[in-house]
């Protein structure tokens, strides 16, 4: 009997330093957010170009690490990368006749055919989350340097481009959706000044122009 | 137990719990105002639609998404109900030119915009005649009160009184597809006081003051978008 009550009492001691250790483990792991989120594809006059896209591995496994400012410890893990690629694959054939992927930069040189490279990247991004900017809103903000660049690898152009997207706090909603719901609007404004825009950097509109590219 | 410290007996707290929501909501009414300014003559044939859309440039803050469906339910239901396009088949349907920072924000910007065939056509498309911009916010303020809430081994129990008032402004400016123009504007302004008395459980009386916003504005806008708001 008391062998019996000894063996429960030490059972039931170790489910709970298990469960105890469960619980540590998980207050202390940081949250992982994957944004995931459709897009439509942009109303626009497509330009007559054949254009190789490159994404590298920092822009297509994006991740942004928000620490916790009172212990240092990473607090959420946002991983963007594969909404950033949904995103340019929905619009990038909207706005050129054509669009090829490219595994390397290099690769571009053996195709016929293609006018130009296009490689996007991400600088920089911040988000705002309600419980420390204090206002009732999540923002998404992200700073891209785009580039264009000639089969042979010289530039075309070299710009930045800018994307926010905020989303209103809503009762018993997620810190998950409200991050989401934010990064979503923010690929909306990146491809809409994209789109609208692209023709208008002056490097492009030039190279437009003396590549004929451009119906006067 | 703390309810015994306050001098009530659990006889009384039947009685309390009916007789103060009763009280309260005689007094949780909300107030609305709406103000209708027309320029051009409007009407609509069966055939043509609307849409509803939110203004999101503002920095801090931006139409609720829930109170423009709100308001388009209002339009297109009852009696002289109007098409209404669905704000998120329109936007994307429309993508990239309403967005918020590609969106028109006057008249003239429309005329640019509708210089673009592609989206000329597919506004056509829709068979859109008007369309109606939501710019607004409702806001809480002069929160008050307490409600403390304790459990103990014998149940649990809540006592304690709050209040707050709400503040809906919302204006919604209509512009003619046809003449590219403003037609009007109506705006609504709707406010009201809302309760939480707790006598063992919290009782909300919420006064209805973005839900009143919307039916009054829909109605108005249904009115004047027919012509027979004059």
């Amino acid at each position: 009997m008391t062998t019996s009550l000894t063996s429960i009492s030490a059972h039931g001691a170790l489910k709970g330093f298990l469960l105890s250790a469960i619980l540590l483990l998980t207050a202390c792991s940081a949250t992982t957010i994957n944004i995931s989120g459709t897009f439509p594809a942009p109303l626009v006059q497509k330009l007559p170009l054949t254009v190789g896209v490159f994404y590298d591995d920092a822009f297509t496994n994006h991740s942004f690490i928000e620490i916790n400012d009172n212990t240092g410890d990473d607090q959420y893990i946002i991983n963007s990368g594969s909404s950033q690629i949904e995103l340019f694959n929905t619009m990038l054939p909207a706005v050129f006749e054509e669009v090829v992927q490219l595994d390397s930069i290099d690769s571009a040189n053996a195709l016929n055919g293609l006018d130009a490279v296009f490689i996007p990247g991400i600088e920089e991004f911040q988000v705002g989350l309600p419980q420390k900017t204090r206002l009732n809103v999540y923002e998404i903000w992200v700073k891209y340097n785009m580039r264009l660049a000639r089969t042979n690898g010289d530039y075309i152009a070299d710009w930045v481009m800018t994307a926010y997207g905020k989303s209103p706090e809503e009762t018993f909603q997620s810190v998950d959706a409200g991050v989401n719901d934010a990064a979503n609007v923010a690929l909306r404004d990146l491809a809409a000044s994209f789109t609208l825009g692209f023709g208008n950097v002056p490097e492009i509109k030039e190279w437009l122009r003396s590549e004929n590219f451009l119906e006067e | 137990m703390n309810i015994l410290r306050f001098k009530f007996t659990y006889n009384s707290i039947p009685r309390l719990a009916f007789v103060l929501p009763a009280i309260f909501f005689l007094c949780s009414c909300t107030t609305t105002e709406i103000d209708e300014f027309r320029q051009s003559p409007t009407a609509i044939s069966f055939d043509e639609s609307i849409v509803i859309l939110g203004r999101r440039q503002n920095n801090n803050y931006e139409t609720e998404e829930d109170f423009v469906t709100c308001v388009a339910d209002v339009v297109g239901r009852g009696q002289n109900s109007i098409s209404v396009v669905d704000e998120q088949l329109f936007l994307d349907a429309m993508f990239p030119f309403f967005e918020p920072r590609t969106a028109p924000m006057r008249t003239g910007h429309l005329e640019q915009l509708m210089a673009v065939d592609v989206a000329a056509d597919k506004l056509e498309e829709f068979g859109i005649e008007y369309i109606v911009w939501l710019d607004g916010i409702t806001e809480r303020s002069d929160q008050s009160g307490s409600i403390s809430c304790t459990i103990g081994p014998g149940g649990g129990g809540c006592f304690g009184f709050g209040t707050w008032t709400d503040d809906s402004n919302f204006e919604a400016e209509i512009w003619d597809l046809d003449t590219m123009s403003s037609v009007g504007s109506i705006s609504t302004d709707a406010n009201g006081q809302s309760y939480m008395p707790a006598v063992v459980i919290p009782i909300p009386l919420i006064a209805r003051v973005e839900a009143n916003a919307c039916s009054g504005l829909g109605n108005q806008l249904k009115q004047f978008i027919n012509g027979s708001g004059t």
